[in-house]
């Protein structure tokens, strides 16, 4: 019986059956991954053309007036899924994203009524959303309760503090006009807050695909047990995706003041369904199988695109309700199709 | 060499023609024939990715087959059609790897679901007392220590196992084709042996057996017949009784495979790992010394705590009492995190639950331990990522399509191999393994002992938990064995064999003989 040798594992053992069974096993075509990929998409484009050429939708579809009100009227939504999205990485829900947004808008709002200034009145909208997510932060970590029961908990708690504040009115005048020209106007015709919700999209992608960080968040939703295993800081990690979650929430509801220049107390329900299940649809695109930022927005646009066009064509609230249920139950078979694929 | 099954014997139990299944551009099956006969054991061998899974899994009607064809007790079905209802009514009784059994019911209920059913009265009402009865015998024939009334889950994962092959066995033996995908995995030696035991009476009372098994021991202990595959395609169908070992394994995996051992005994290392009162769980106080350049093993029965040991030393278990020190500084060993920090490496036992990320990509997997070296000026450098990756792979020899594809995409000794490359990338002081060739072909596994003493031989220390005593003497340096907790006894290399191993660990230290 012969000992090991000095030199490496790899020029011990004959390759000759390693490579032919290598070049077997080259796995996925490209194409068909990159079909999976932008299926969505596809979807997205299909129905964009389908209300642009219906005939009782294609003349004011596509006027730059509708596309301009279509891109803006969802950045909202679309940020706050994005707050969403952190904490559903690592498999957690946040329910509190739609009344935490509504909490920041109210608090900026009556501050901005009051004198305060833009600047400070954003930070202000922020902090309020940071500090909520810290309350889930604990609550989950901490004390171990389910996020799902957490969250609709401090949400429900949250709604009425608004209430407090409110009392169910909503809030206007004195909004400054430097926020409500960013929330209602264009830059090189596209609506400003657009460009808000590029930045805040940005950012969540470089954090979750570029940092440590997100990689982190990424092996905690595989396999929790094994990312503990492998020095992760499970609750450490956990808790900053509701404290990330909440502050780009507050961010959302912010921007929400600047477009509508009040704050409506009950936004909070009317945030919550579209944003959550934008957060779950984007596993059905661009990263297929994962949660991701460009599936949030392929995800947020299609709903806005089938709305619009469902909107215009003077389509009854119920249609909208079967289109919506449809392509929610529909995006996410999709999402669990795709994600079934990643197995041999 | 070649059996030919049905001489004498009339009708096979089971033929299988042009079993074929691909995944994608990998044919996991190619056209695969072969016929049992009746009343015998049969062993399906191969090595990582031979298609004996998968084989198992198209018979169960669990994996859609792209053709052949099963011929079983005068009935002709197609495997593409075939599903679990189908395979079951055919007479094809499975236990498959991943076990259908369930903690929180109690032993006799899971010996009635999924096996003979509950006894009915009028109504459907269900008969207590008789279903109890019935576990009772079915205890008792398979001498499984358990009682009808206790919680499945309260049993270890050796008398689990048994239960829920006896669940498939009770009262219908000689029906049908008994197939066991690696049924002894994670069972210790005499477990293990009281399970072939049983295997080899029901063969004896005219049962047609089939088990998927890695384990040469085996194979020569109970199997009248051998069936071969490599690359997903059979090789041969030999009996064990006419061929040797090495002729076998060559079969299995196509080439010469040089055995590996300890050549000598540890160069005099510095002690590295000092554990002194160590308390955790179900094991301790235990005193242990570590020194450079040294693969320690750590034997004894389930439930002895030789995982809890290891655990423990990571951080994975909080300790109650004692110290752990490495390279002479005390480590803070309260969590996982720290344990790494300060050099130690955990290569866990279970990998689907504690140590794989199976939807994440090779690369992602690989760097998970090592991520902070790749953050640089706020980016991820994804080249020199991709770059080592590349590098991990071929030098451990893993077979991959591509580094993007999923973990789960690989088969699960090349799985293992990469949860061994993410540790050993970080250069460990100690490193810590339990059971690290479990469910991995003796090829795979020979690439992984060399990794090991690679590692050592550079100046870390290994501690090898296994329940595999002959893989223990072979590679380690010394053996402590574990009873109960307590180290009951540490056997050199010059003395270090299995037996010794084996009857360590099941001695009673009160009565241990000289």
């Amino acid at each position: 019986m012969s000992g090991v040798s000095d030199s490496t594992v790899g020029s011990n053992v004959s390759q000759v059956s390693s490579e032919s069974s290598r070049s077997r096993r080259r796995g996925r075509k490209p194409l068909r991954s990159y079909l999976e990929a932008y299926a969505f998409v596809g979807l997205l484009v299909l129905a964009f053309l389908f209300f642009s050429l219906w005939s009782k939708t294609a003349a004011t579809f596509t006027s730059t007036a509708n596309l301009q009100v279509l891109i803006g009227s969802n950045t909202v939504v679309a940020i706050v899924a994005l707050g969403a999205l952190i904490p559903l990485v690592c498999n957690e829900w946040d329910l509190s994203i739609g009344a935490s947004a509504t909490l920041a808008g109210v608090y900026a709002a009556q501050a901005l009524v009051h004198g305060t200034t833009v600047p400070l009145a954003i930070l202000l909208a922020v902090a309020v959303g940071l500090l909520v997510g810290v309350v889930n932060a604990l609550l989950v970590t901490r004390l171990g309760v389910n996020a799902v029961i957490t969250t609709l908990g401090t949400s429900i708690i949250i709604t009425g503090v608004i209430s407090l504040k409110t009392h169910g009115n909503t809030i206007t005048g004195n909004i400054p006009s430097s926020l409500t020209n960013f929330g209602t106007l264009n830059w090189f015709g596209i609506p400003r807050p657009a460009f808000a919700l590029a930045a805040v999209a940005g950012l969540v992608y470089y954090g979750l695909n570029h940092t440590p960080w997100g990689r982190y968040l990424y092996a905690l939703g595989s396999n929790r047990s094994a990312a503990r295993l492998v020095g992760i800081r499970t609750k450490l990690m956990i808790g900053t995706t509701f404290v990330v979650g909440g502050a780009i929430c507050g961010a959302g509801g912010i921007l929400q003041v600047a477009q509508s220049g009040s704050a409506d107390p009950n936004l909070a329900n009317t945030l919550l369904l579209p944003a959550l299940a934008a957060a779950f649809l984007s596993a059905a695109s661009i990263r297929p199988g994962r949660y991701n930022v460009g599936g949030v927005l392929v995800a947020v646009y299609f709903l806005a695109v089938l709305n619009s066009g469902l909107n215009l064509a003077g389509a009854a609230e119920y249609v909208s309700d079967f289109v919506n249920g449809t392509a929610l139950i529909a995006g996410v078979g999709l999402a669990v199709r795709l994600g079934r694929r990643t197995e041999p | 060499m070649t059996n030919n099954h049905t001489s004498g014997t009339g009708r096979p139990a089971l033929a299988v023609t042009g079993a074929t299944k691909a995944f994608g551009a990998n044919q996991a099956v190619d056209d695969v024939s072969f016929e049992l006969a009746p009343g015998q054991v049969h062993a399906l061998l191969g090595g990582n990715g031979s298609g004996k899974s998968t084989l198992i899994k198209m018979l169960a009607g669990v994996e859609h087959a792209d053709a052949g064809q099963v011929d079983i007790a005068g009935q002709a079905i197609a495997l593409a059609d075939m599903t679990p209802a189908r395979a079951e009514a055919a007479g094809l009784r499975f236990v498959h790897q991943q076990r259908s059994t369930f903690p929180e019911l109690t032993v006799a209920e899971n010996l009635a679901i999924g096996g003979p059913g509950f006894p009915v009265g009028r109504g459907g009402r269900v008969h207590w007392r008789e279903a109890r009865r019935r576990a009772q015998r079915a205890l008792e024939q398979f001498e499984i220590e358990a009682d009808p009334d206790q919680l499945l889950g309260e049993l270890g994962p050796a008398r689990q196992a048994m239960v829920a092959i006896s669940r498939v066995l009770f009262e219908r033996e000689g029906e049908g084709v008994l197939l066991l995908d690696e049924p002894t995995a994670s069972l210790p030696e005499a477990e293990v042996q009281l399970l072939l035991g049983a295997l080899r009476r029901h063969a004896e009372r005219g049962q047609t057996i089939v088990f998927v098994t890695h384990r040469l021991d085996e194979v020569y202990a109970v199997a009248d017949n051998a069936i071969l595959l490599r690359d997903g395609r059979l090789v041969d169908s030999v009996s064990p009784g006419a061929v040797s070992r090495t002729a076998l394994v060559e079969l299995m995996i196509g080439r010469a495979v040089e055995q590996v051992t300890r050549e000598c005994g540890p160069q005099t290392g510095r002690p590295i790992l000092e554990i002194e009162g160590l308390c955790a769980g179900p094991v301790g106080p235990v005193d242990l010394t570590l020194n450079t350049g040294e693969i320690v093993g750590v034997a004894g029965l389930v439930g002895s705590g030789r995982s809890s040991l290891l655990k423990a030393i990571f951080g994975a278990l909080s300790t109650s009492a004692g110290s752990v020190r490495l390279d002479g500084k005390a480590v803070d060993n309260r969590t996982p995190r720290n344990a790494m920090r300060a050099g130690i490496a955990f290569v866990p036992e279970n990998r689907a639950d504690d140590a794989a990320f199976p939807e994440l990509s090779l690369i992602e997997n690989l760097s998970v331990t090592v991520t902070d070296k790749y953050w640089s000026r706020g980016r991820i450098r994804r080249r020199a990522e991709r770059r080592d990756a590349e590098r991990l792979l071929y030098d451990y020899l893993v077979k991959a399509g591509s580094l993007d594809d999923p973990l789960s995409s690989l088969s699960g000794g090349n799985q293992q191999k990469i949860v061994a490359a993410r540790w050993l990338r970080r250069k460990p002081l100690v490193l810590l393994l339990d059971e690290p060739t479990q469910g991995v072909d003796v090829a795979a596994r020979n690439e992984i002992y060399a990794v090991i003493s690679h590692a050592v031989r550079q100046g870390s220390a290994a501690l090898v938990a296994s329940s595999d005593s002959e893989e223990l003497s072979a590679i380690c340096d010394r053996v402590i064995v574990l009873r109960r907790g307590r180290v009951v006894g540490e056997i050199q290399r010059g003395a270090l064999t299995d037996k010794r191993i084996e009857r360590l660990a099941h001695a009673d230290p009160d009565e241990q003989a000289a």
